[in-house]
């Protein structure tokens, strides 16, 4: 895709726009301030998560720019130091701890087939071991199955060990939707990873480039 | 695009034809005459009267009746100037088959660039460049450089090389089954596979379409004419390509992830479009397409004289069909035969041995199997052997009173068995001499029974 005029939509910005899509996110507030986030803990307990907000870093775990599982205020008030001092003067983001099992979702504009969309099971799944099906948009429901019952983990969706059984239906209609706004949204390139699936699939952090 | 020039002209100009024949241009006339093809023919040269008892032109426009289809064999440089001369003539259609275009570098893309321009700004159908031309058995055309003569029937090839076209071209003569089209898309510069599927979808003598790819620009567009075609006849693919790299300018982790050839991998089956991995694959799944109906169920019936051959079919099959049980009534007529206690357990793939190795014997068990009301396709197995003869009239017989689908499996050396795949194929049955091979035709049969019954 050369020659194209790119926006970046950040994490923040990202969800918005997936939210307006009947896709859930995970619950989080932006904040510049440790009263901020006292706050947010106050409405929703913990365990939370402290994540840097900024265009500049998009693949924020690699920088250290995520500190997950903070199970107290002193936890919180530490974290916060942290990172204020290693990303001066940027946002972040506090949300809740999400449960259930990891997948992720994900698509791209090709030259040659246009819309494409993505799922595995996220992390290394899909990077290392290559578990991952692939759909031209749009999909249909029984395409969408397809795509879940392809990758060679799908049985994990069914319950393992400590894992619950998850709602695949919500897989599906996530996968339908994103194709959706894919079209819709003139949209680059989307990364919905991870998605936290139990009873609901709620996406925990995404990356969205656009057409400009 | 309007493809009737380039598949099916009426006069034919052959430009930079030459007398020598170690020379491309002299071989791309020999085939033309030597396929047969009862157009006209004008071989062009700037200094040749006559070449292969033809007369001989020193340019296109010299030609006093009309040319439907110019088929040039002149290097790139020239193959780009004499675009004009074409033109002006009124061609309908150009076969370009000189190399040395983009797939050289810089300088060739620039050529290429320039063909293109004039190709698209005349509205005239270019094949190429870089191509061997294509072959339509209905009027005896080959155009390519390697002069043959090929078997008529329902298989039309298209290929993106000339050597795997070639290799499919000569494997499907082993194979005994018969041509319908083959056309070399070489660089697809102005004619690409969106536009050879869209042709061949109407063209009443192509039963199945095999298609070796490496890639293309216009991939949704092949996707969904595809889509299409696959209601009315098959499409297998063999796409080549798994090592291209993928795209590290991608800035999420999803664009970085999805290769090229796993994306074609899943469209494909997305749009009902049937998948091989080598030319044999390709080949033989073409074969049992062209020849035989799509079982009406999902129930394979197996006879054969050793159980490892069968367990080898099925290792591969198991994903797109069943082994049903035996009807008591089948059941009865293989006891009927063998006796009331054969040496045998009687149960689906039915191994029978030494009770199989007379062709008689073959005949009446194969009829049990087929006329079995759970089975909806038939495979037979059986192995050469220097004193027993396989049982090829035997089963031509038997099919015969049979609607479903029959695979038949010889293992066997290929100069013993030539002759009975021949016989079966003109019989309309598929043959092959390896399992894998016997595998990969039922499988095409039940993969395309299950694309049907997906887009209908």
């Amino acid at each position: 895709m050369s020659g194209i005029e790119k926006i970046i939509l950040d994490e923040y910005e990202s969800k918005r726009l997936i939210q307006q899509y009947g896709i859930r996110t995970v619950e989080e507030r932006k904040i510049t301030s440790l009263d901020e986030a006292v706050e947010f803990t106050r409405k929703t307990g913990f365990p939370v998560v402290l994540k840097i907000l900024s265009k500049d870093v998009l693949h924020k775990s690699d920088v250290g720019g995520v500190v997950v599982g903070i199970q107290n205020e002193s936890e919180l008030e530490n974290a916060f130091d942290k990172m204020s001092q290693k990303f001066k003067g940027k946002a972040m983001l506090i949300q809740r701890m999400s449960k259930g099992v990891e997948v992720m979702v994900g698509g791209k504009r090709d030259d040659a087939f246009g819309y494409v969309i993505l799922f595995g099971l996220g992390g290394i799944f899909t990077e290392v071991l290559e578990d991952f099906s692939l759909r031209v948009c749009p999909i249909t429901e029984a395409d969408a199955e397809e795509m879940i019952q392809e990758i060679k983990g799908h049985r994990i969706l069914k319950g393992y060990r400590n894992m619950p059984e998850v709602n695949i239906q919500e897989i599906k209609n996530l996968l339908l939707r994103v194709c959706e706004l894919m079209e819709k949204e003139r949209i680059l390139e989307i990364d919905l990873n991870p998605v936290m699936v139990a009873d609901n699939a709620e996406v925990v952090d995404a990356l969205i480039i656009k057409e400009a | 695009m309007d493809l009737q020039a380039i598949f099916n002209p009426e006069s034919v100009a052959v430009i930079g034809a030459s007398a020598t024949p170690n020379k491309v241009g002299f071989n791309c006339l020999e085939s033309i005459v030597y396929g047969g093809f009862q157009g006209k023919i004008f071989p062009v040269h700037p200094r040749y009267e006559e070449i292969l008892g033809l007369k001989t032109y020193r340019n296109i426009l010299e030609i006093e009746e009309k040319i439907d289809l110019a088929v040039i064999a002149l290097n790139q440089y020239t193959t780009t100037e004499i675009i004009d001369d074409c033109a002006s003539k009124g061609v309908k259609g150009i076969i370009s088959i000189a190399g040395g275009f983009r797939e050289v570098g810089d300088e060739g893309k620039e050529l290429e660039k320039r063909l293109v321009e004039k190709a698209k700004q005349y509205g005239i159908p270019l094949l190429g460049p870089n191509t061997l031309g294509v072959i339509n058995t209905d009027v005896n055309f080959y155009s390519t450089f390697y002069p043959m003569k090929l078997k008529k029937g329902g298989i039309s090839i298209i290929t993106q090389s000339g050597g795997v076209g070639l290799t499919i071209l000569y494997k499907l003569m082993e194979e005994k089954v018969g041509v319908s089209k083959w056309i070399g898309v070489g660089n697809r510069s102005v004619i690409d596979f969106p536009d050879v599927i869209k042709y061949l979808e109407k063209d009443p003598s192509t039963k199945v379409i095999g298609i070796f790819m490496e890639g293309t620009e216009r991939a949704r567009e092949f996707l969904e004419i595809a889509k299409k075609v696959v209601l009315k006849k098959p499409v297998v693919v063999f796409k080549v390509g798994k090592s291209k790299k993928v795209d590290f300018s991608a800035q999420t982790h999803t664009g970085s992830t999805v290769g090229d050839y796993n994306l074609y991998k899943s469209a494909f089956k997305q749009f009902g479009i049937i998948t091989a991995d080598s030319v044999r694959e390709l080949i033989a799944k073409c074969k049992a397409l062209s020849l035989q109906p799509v079982p009406e169920g999902d129930n394979l019936g197996i006879l054969t004289i050793s159980a490892g051959p069968s367990i080898v079919i099925l290792d591969m099959i198991a994903d797109v069909c069943k082994m049903p049980e035996f009807h008591e009534k089948t059941i009865n007529k293989v006891k009927e035969r063998m006796g009331e206690n054969p040496p045998l357990v009687i149960k689906n793939p039915l191994d029978v041995a030494a009770s199989g190795f007379m062709p008689d014997d073959f005949r009446a068990l194969s009829e049990a199997v087929i006329q079995d009301p759970e089975v909806n396709a038939f495979l037979a197995i059986t192995i050469q052997h220097r004193h027993w003869r396989f049982p090829t009239p035997e089963i031509i017989e038997v099919v015969k009173n049979s609607s479903i689908p029959v695979v038949v499996c010889y293992p066997a050396e290929y100069k013993v068995v030539e002759k009975e795949i021949e016989k079966l194929a003109e019989n309309g049955i598929p043959a092959y001499s390896t399992p894998e091979e016997a595998a990969w035709g039922i499988k095409g049969l039940f993969e395309y029974k299950h694309i049907k019954e997906r887009f209908t």
